[in-house]
């Protein structure tokens, strides 16, 4: 049962700002995937239509140039001028050129690179120049040599196809945008309500880890996952209660147990103590056991005094408390000790309205802060008991100008058995932080009052008594 | 000597009451349960009883509680096992005149039968304590020893007036924050140890021989002597 048994307390949750929901990130990685299986799809579909179109373009070109090459040779640049005249979309291109491939007929005024006179379709990825200097951008062609060995070259800009493929990659962008604006904006409404209901339970484990294992997370009527979790939360700190509750038990058991078998030795030894003579040299070792005794026994009975006080439920011994004397009795109980050890020990106090609680106990909870005060402020410093009226009622500080209890140890120090690490093991009488303020938060909740361990603005420890109905009743740090 | 009942079950508990106050001189008789108990206090022939709380037949609120009503005024410690105030509190309501909490170290029991059978022989009315040349004078709230005037804190007059009504007998550092402070818990470290060597200052500071002394491993005496 020494400080080092003492786990450390839990690390603080980091800042909220570095949470993620999970909702927000599912529908990121649901949202990448979309835009990319769409990609995919509609790209797809362009590439066949335009395969189909350039299919479709060559057949048509190759029954033209079958056609024109059984027209007679001298009707032909006619032929060509007509057919140009029938094309009002300006999509098809015709040329006529001698054996050398000088220009004869049609709006192609050279042969177009890449092209040779075989009768097969072929794209023109440059595009081709026709009279006009219209640069087209891409095209198919094809060039036959007639039997007069002049070479008919017929050409058709794929623009439908060019112009079905933007429409859809136009199309894609709609819709994409259409479906992800509306998802991320449903998806981060989504998280906020998870997120929102992880802080009510981030709030309700908060008094938990403050030792209130009477608590329970909080369950909407949704029955969802969130539930499901806090269900399982639940049921787990029902039993750690459970434990905890037996553990207790176990250790009040042995203390009660103990205690009479201890008091029979310490008659014991008193008696032994009697019966010799002052000066024999073992009367030292008795004094001594007799000493140990009583602080195994002073250990005990404080321990199972702050069961008492935590399984106290009833009321019976509240009546109209006046604090301001009940704090000037502690001071007059402690001053004599402070003085002794070269402490200040101040009093002020108002004039106050009475409070309706246990007197005894109070003065008990106010005598074991001041008693730890006194124990842990050096000589010279200074200790002041101070009762203020605040709007909500009573506040009563006790002030010390010792080391203070570190942050972390804040909560740490109200559990029974727990010593501050830096302010040393506190005397071995038994009280120390060891019980005292564990009685002294068992008294605060058996009042409903609050009871919070703070910094003193000058340096030390600032031991804070809210009396009146507090809703986090017991301990709280501040 | 004083002859002292002590109404006790448990066999164990009993022997050691009954051999602690023997120690003190005292006659003691034992009984084991509340019904004959309550036949033999009705007599009035004891100074003092000693009375388990939970006892066969009629437990021990039940005799107290009987005796007063007969108007059987013999000083009784109550001893139980039920430590809570509550149970303090119905303990004296009924009738006891002090209350002790088991286990209890038997000279404790022992010294407040012995503060039980002081106030039973001087009763509350002293106005003028008097200790060989220390006196304290309870109307005008003076102490004075050797004629000069002590000057006492109004705790530290409280703390001498017990004393000094239950002068030669061993007080307990418990019995005194009970009885001048009138609070019951261990208010722990040497709180008590620190008022009594203050008073013990003003007291017996540059006088001899000195009153005020510690009894070792039990408490505190106020009187002549070592």
């Amino acid at each position: 049962m020494s400080t080092d048994a003492n786990p450390a307390l839990p690390e603080p949750i980091a800042a909220p700002g570095r949470w993620r929901p999970s909702a927000v990130r599912l529908i990121v990685i649901y949202g990448a995937f979309f835009l990319l299986w769409s990609i995919v799809l509609v790209g797809s579909i362009s590439w066949q239509t335009t395969q189909f179109l350039d299919k479709v373009v060559g057949e048509i070109l190759e029954q033209r140039v079958h056609y024109l090459a059984t027209v007679d040779r001298s009707q032909l640049p006619a032929m060509l001028a007509a057919t140009n005249q029938l094309d009002l979309r300006g999509v098809m291109y015709f040329g006529l050129f001698d054996a050398r491939g000088a220009y004869v007929s049609g709006n192609i005024d050279r042969l177009p690179e890449g092209l040779t006179p075989d009768g097969s379709i072929r794209p023109l990825p440059k595009g081709l120049k026709a009279i006009d200097g219209q640069l087209n951008a891409r095209a198919l062609g094809v060039a036959l040599r007639l039997e007069s060995d002049d070479v008919l070259v017929l050409a058709r800009t794929t623009s439908v196809a060019d112009r079905i493929g933007a429409i859809m990659r136009s199309a894609l962008f709609w819709a994409l945008s259409l479906l992800l604006i509306p998802g991320l904006i449903g998806g981060y409404l989504l998280s906020r309500g998870p997120l929102r209901r992880v802080r009510d339970i981030e709030a309700a484990v908060a008094p938990i880890m403050r030792g209130n294992l009477g608590a329970r997370l909080p369950l909407s009527s949704r029955r969802d996952e969130l539930d499901l979790l806090a269900t399982i939360v639940n049921r787990m700190l029902d039993e750690v209660e459970r434990l905890l509750g037996e553990v207790k038990g176990v250790t009040d058991s042995i203390a009660h147990d103990l205690r009479t078998p201890l008091t029979r030795l310490r008659a014991q030894l008193h008696r032994v103590q009697q019966a010799n003579d002052p000066d024999d040299p073992r009367a030292a070792a008795i004094e001594r056991c007799i000493v140990d005794v009583d602080a195994l026994l002073d250990r005990f009975r404080a321990l199972l005094r702050i069961s008492e006080l935590e399984d106290l439920r009833r009321h019976a011994g509240f009546a109209e408390v006046d604090l301001g004397e009940t704090l000037r009795r502690v001071h007059e109980l402690y001053a004599p000790l402070a003085e002794e050890k070269g402490v200040a020990l101040d009093v002020s106090a108002d004039s106050l309205p009475l409070v309706s609680a246990d007197a005894p106990l109070l003065f008990e909870a106010l005598s074991n802060l001041v008693d730890n005060a006194i124990k842990f402020t050096p000589a010279h410093g200074t200790i002041e008991l101070r009762a203020r009226g605040q709007l909500a009622g009573t506040r009563i500080d006790v002030l010390d100008s010792g080391p203070g209890v570190p942050l972390g140890e804040r909560e740490a120090v109200l559990r029974r058995f727990y010593r501050s690490r830096t302010t040393g093991d506190g005397g071995g009488d038994g009280g120390g932080y060891g019980l005292g303020l564990a009685l002294v938060a068992a008294i605060a909740k058996l009042h409903g009052f609050c009871f919070e361990i703070g910094d003193n603005a000058g340096g030390g420890a600032r031991m804070t008594l809210y009396c009146w109905p507090c809703s986090s009743a017991g301990a709280r740090s501040a | 000597m004083a002859r002292i009942l002590t109404v006790e079950d448990d066999a164990l508990t009993a022997r050691e009451i009954v051999a602690e106050l023997q120690i003190y001189g005292h006659q003691v008789e034992c009984v084991g349960d509340g019904v004959e108990a309550l036949r033999r206090a009705r007599s009035g022939a004891y100074d003092a009883i000693t009375l388990d709380r939970m006892l066969p037949g009629l437990d021990g609120l039940g005799v107290v509680t009987e005796l007063r009503r007969e108007g059987v005024d013999t000083p009784v410690l109550m001893i139980s096992a039920l430590s809570d105030v509550d149970a303090r509190v119905r303990g004296l309501r009924a009738g006891g005149d002090d209350y002790l909490t088991k286990p209890f170290a038997p000279d404790e029991m022992a010294a407040r039968v012995e503060v039980l059978l002081r106030r039973r022989r001087a009763g509350e009315r002293e106005t003028l304590l008097r200790v060989e040349n220390l006196e304290l004078d309870l109307i005008a709230r003076v102490a004075r020893r050797d004629d000069a005037v002590l000057e006492l804190l109004p705790i530290e007059f409280r703390l001498l007036e017990f004393l000094m009504r239950n002068s030669n007998q061993v007080l307990t550092r418990t019995m005194i924050f009970e009885s001048v402070w009138g609070y019951h818990f261990d208010p722990g470290t040497n709180v008590i140890d620190v008022h009594i060597a203050r008073l013990r200052r003003k007291v017996d500071g540059g006088s001899s021989p000195s009153l005020i002394h510690t009894v070792r491993g039990c408490g505190y005496r106020i009187g002549a002597g070592k």
